[in-house]
């Protein structure tokens, strides 16, 4: 029973970044930082790094593809994303001793690559006309800062959660 | 050091490369309404949204209520002031309104390109990765949206229907950058000056209305209305107000630039504008067919 608790977390980080976006403005700062909410997504390498990577590539690949589909109709990029930044993620924390303090910046290393891999997608594929110089300042920088903090606050708890479950799976 | 790829890895990173390629190339495809097992998934995805979504957003509406109690003294005191335009205004329409229907009946033509049923909806998530300006909407085909309908709040237009799936809708808002994005559009004034909404541009947070005939006289603050030409508009929504006009690169037409009057920021409920009118071309089966015989040409 308490097995399924695991999907329950996945879910609800899933939906909170979009409930993030409910609750903050988008026109705070006048409109001139736009943070992405990554919450989902950081989920994800903690369950990596403190569960099962294999288990967070197949959940990875699954939510990612409904994140595809449901908001933003772009089908492949994140659903090709997560998992593999999963998997890079994996391999990192092999060589470096994953501390909190270390697996923050790893975490933050992350969340940038993800975040220019879809902006170069979307350059790719044209949907976009930003300048790598205005994505770097409007929404790198913002976005590193929001996950940034939601990290601080949630670390501890996420890992304990991760480890928790652990012990109800073995 | 261990080996970085493997065999079985490098055929499973090199698979879903394809794989990749493949769904990208088919979803950016200009293509009508998505794929049935999409709907599916946006149906499921859409039916947590909601739960998740509504208690969050009545939440948030209760601080918005709370700061706006702030101000409530002086917005009184404005409402106040157009209570009194309105009931003038309202007694105007409705002659008006009288009038237009009865003349339409002498004519013998009543369905127009501006009739339209608004269907209420909620927001009920906005894409949280914040590149393509889309919002999701808890109503679909279930309630008659379709595929390019007007999306508009009371205060204009906001944007249009891009996909629709059983129980939702997404919505693509007029500051998306698409360059299939076209709103055919009027400016209102003594005789009407034809144009179309494309582009937004980001720095000054304006649409760009293009193709205005370079000798058409428009000055700042007229409004810019949807023209009804584009086929699935509705005639005389309220997009914004001329600021700017430049010369385009060539000289041959001028672009304006147009204040929209709906913000597309923090949207929590929305109209859907149903078309009664779709086109002036009469339904399919009332058309004859015209046979043109070629006569030793």
């Amino acid at each position: 029973m308490k097995k399924a608790l695991l999907p329950l977390l996945i879910v609800a980080l899933f939906y909170s970044d979009s409930v993030f976006m409910i609750f903050f403005s988008e026109q705070a700062f006048n409109g001139a930082y736009v943070p992405v909410p990554h919450f989902f997504f950081i989920g994800l390498l903690f369950m990596s790094v403190f569960f099962d990577r294999n288990t967070a590539i197949k959940y990875g690949f699954f939510f990612g593809f409904l994140f595809d589909m449901f908001y933003t109709g772009l089908l492949g990029a994140y659903f090709f994303f997560f998992p593999l930044i999963v998997y890079i993620t994996s391999k990192l924390t092999k060589w470096l001793h994953s501390t909190m303090p270390v697996f923050f910046v790893i975490v933050l290393f992350d969340i940038a690559l993800l975040e220019m891999l879809i902006y170069g997608l979307n350059v790719l594929v044209q949907r976009t006309t930003v300048s790598l110089e205005q994505f770097a300042y409007v929404r790198l920088l913002a976005s590193l800062v929001l996950n940034g903090l939601f990290y601080i606050v949630f670390a501890v708890p996420l890992r304990n959660a991760f480890l928790r479950l652990k012990k109800v799976f073995d | 050091m261990p080996q970085f790829f493997t065999n079985k890895r490098l055929i499973i990173l090199l698979g879903s490369i394809i794989l990749l390629v493949a769904m990208i190339g088919f979803s950016i495809r200009d293509r009508g309404n998505i794929t049935w097992p999409e709907k599916f998934v946006k149906d499921v995805t859409g039916f947590g949204q909601n739960i998740v979504s509504k208690p969050a957003g009545v939440v948030e509406s209760f601080w918005d209520d709370v700061s706006r109690l702030r101000h409530t003294y002086e917005e009184n005191e404005k409402l106040r002031a157009h209570l009194e335009e309105l009931a003038q205004l309202e007694s105007d329409v409705a002659r008006l309104e009288k009038d237009n229907a009865e003349l339409r009946k002498v004519l013998e033509k009543e369905k127009s390109l501006a009739d339209y049923e608004p269907v209420q909806a909620t927001v009920i998530a906005r894409n949280p990765d914040r590149w393509y300006e889309l919002i999701t909407i808890d109503q679909g085909e279930s309630n008659g949206i379709e595929p390019d309908m007007a999306v508009m709040t009371a205060s204009g237009l906001v944007g249009k229907v891009k996909s629709t799936s059983k129980f939702t809708s997404t919505v693509q808002l007029l500051s998306a950058h698409d360059t299939n994005n076209r709103v055919s559009a009027i400016i209102q004034g003594g005789t009407p000056i034809y144009g179309l909404i494309e582009g937004y541009n980001e720095e000054k947070k304006m649409l760009q209305m293009t193709k205005i005939p370079s000798d058409s006289k428009v000055k700042k603050g007229q409004t810019v209305t949807t023209s009804g030409l584009g086929g699935v508009f509705p005639k005389g929504l309220v997009i914004g107000t001329v600021t700017e006009l430049v010369p385009d690169e060539f000289g041959l037409t001028q672009t304006a630039l147009v204040e929209p009057s709906a913000s597309f920021y923090d949207l929590e409920h929305v109209m859907v504008s149903k078309r009664e009118m779709t086109g002036v071309l009469p339904e399919e089966e009332d058309r004859q067919q015209v046979l043109i015989e070629e006569e030793g040409l």
